[in-house]
């Protein structure tokens, strides 16, 4: 049955368009930008306001507009929007036309495939939550705890050396979590000025009493990390407490709070409980961040891990330098195992780069690795 | 101050949409201040972010004018001191005038909003 004309004419049309999960522009018959809904403007970083009346090619900005117009037929393409994403898209036409048949208005439907695509990539991988992998039987127990942590809203605290993987999983949690459609915001605590980091995490309140967004409101409804957490002074560790309890933050230099919806995850190289007796971390908000807590052990403690490792970054790095590299001599092999890594993953990984990188044989001599690796085991670089 | 040398990524004679899809582009050198310019098209072998970022350094390039540009290519150029005004859209010569004029930042949008040239 069709909609009476006066039940459409009463239709609030941007308020349906709003509510709707995909992107979507309306055009006119040239091609011009006529309105684009909330979630076209979050897609592409480009507000209404900015793209009426702009050709869609300027707003969309789809690899597919380059080939042919989306109104001959959707494909799966991609966007680079304003913040210089390249963001995976369906993009998709709907010609709206009156009784008679004519074209009044093109709606071009923009879908966010990332999600997808990551899943896809995620499924992929060796060790298939985020950029994670590990078999022994430490990091098997982790990996099946977080896709559970990802789903919970409490903080996370990552507890791990320097090198154990602290950020990667901060950003699995992420990836993982029903947030990870939304912006992930790391904010490094180390040496920076109280005031710097205040504005940072909170925002703050500009002479024209605009609010600049922090990390907090960057983030919206989706994850801030605070990495190195016992080095945040102790007035920013109040407020934080005061975010985690009552979810509201002041901006610097501004006295009304803000509702806040991002989750927080905070990483540290030494335990809440350590870090509350050397007095750098308050004991309340030690116990907030506690709440879910993943300690990563170093990689000497899971020597098992290590000859997998190397095999796993030897086929990342093979790849990506497009190098014939496919194993290690039976001595580089030794070397490598014998050594106990002090940098963890980070140092395995960067030993691996560097082989594969000067490395011209099929298989990487002692002479490949690091002048400063054959020096710590006593080795020189003959085979 | 002394002339200044712009690239401007180009698809027909519009500022690009996208930086890694341009299969031209318009090189520049303009005088602060000066409203005149020369300037001459480059054809690619195909459209590359590479390929333009090759010839902006084979070129000297000082400024790129462009519109969405990954954040590598972003970085990359911005490394080696070439200045990047992004999300430029609008036509290309329009472009070059305004910078000329020093009256082009990142994000203008230069369309008559009202007149017809979309297709």
């Amino acid at each position: 049955m069709p909609i009476p004309p006066e039940i459409l004419a009463s239709i609030d049309l941007p308020g349906v368009l709003d509510g709707l999960p995909l992107g979507v522009a309306v055009l006119d018959p040239e091609g011009r930008v006529i309105t684009v809904n909330s979630a076209l403007e979050r897609l592409t970083g480009i507000s209404r306001e900015e793209a009426r009346g702009v050709p869609c090619r300027h707003v969309i900005r789809s690899g597919l507009c380059f080939r042919r117009c989306p109104a001959e037929g959707g494909a799966d393409t991609d966007i680079v929007n304003r913040n210089r994403a390249r963001i995976p898209v369906r993009l998709s036409a709907v010609p709206v036309r009156d009784a008679l048949g004519r074209e009044l208005y093109r709606l071009d439907i923009v879908e966010d495939l990332s999600a997808l695509r990551e899943m896809e990539r995620r499924l992929e991988e060796p060790g298939g939550v985020g950029g994670l992998v590990g078999k022994s039987p430490a990091m098997e127990r982790i990996l099946r705890l977080l896709p559970a942590m990802a789903q919970a809203d409490a903080p996370v605290c990552v507890i791990g050396e320097t090198g154990s993987g602290k950020d990667s999983v901060a950003e699995a949690i992420h990836k993982l979590s029903p947030r990870s459609r939304e912006p992930f915001v790391r904010v490094g605590c180390g040496p920076t000025p109280p005031q710097t980091l205040e504005a940072e995490l909170f925002g703050r309140r500009a002479a024209s009493g605009e609010i600049v967004p922090g990390a907090l409101q960057r983030a919206g409804a989706g994850t801030v990390y605070l990495s190195d957490v016992g080095d945040l002074p102790e007035e920013l560790q109040v407020r934080l407490v005061r975010l985690l309890d009552e979810g509201v933050a002041v901006p610097a230099g501004g006295s009304a709070p803000l509702r806040c919806q991002a989750r927080v995850l905070a990483s540290s190289g030494a335990s809440p409980e350590e870090l509350t007796r050397l007095g750098r971390l308050r004991q309340d908000l030690a116990y907030r961040l506690g709440a879910l807590r993943v300690d990563l052990p170093p990689l000497r403690e899971r020597p098992e891990d290590i000859e997998f490792l190397l095999a796993h970054f030897l086929e990342v790095f093979a790849a990506k330098f497009r190098k014939d590299v496919r194993s290690f001599t039976p001595k580089a092999r030794r070397l490598l195992l014998a050594h106990d890594y002090p940098g963890n993953v980070r140092e395995l990984r960067n030993i691996v780069e560097f082989a594969v990188m000067v490395c011209t044989k099929p298989a990487i001599p002692p002479a490949c690795l690091p002048a400063h690796l054959l020096g710590l085991l006593g080795q020189g670089g003959e085979e | 101050m002394r002339p200044k040398r712009i690239l401007v990524p180009l698809h027909r004679d519009e500022v690009a949409p996208r930086f890694d899809l341009a299969g031209e582009a318009l090189i520049a050198d303009v005088d602060p201040g000066e409203s005149g310019f020369t300037a001459e098209e480059y054809l690619l072998p195909q459209a590359s972010a590479e390929g333009l970022c090759d010839l902006v350094l084979r070129k000297d390039v000082d400024v790129v004018v462009c519109g969405g540009i990954e954040e590598e290519y972003y970085h990359y150029l911005r490394w080696k001191r070439v200045e990047v005004l992004d999300n430029v859209a609008g036509n290309a010569r329009e472009a070059i005038a305004r910078f000329a004029a020093g009256r082009l930042k990142s994000g203008e949008i230069l369309f008559d909003r009202g007149a017809g040239h979309a297709r």
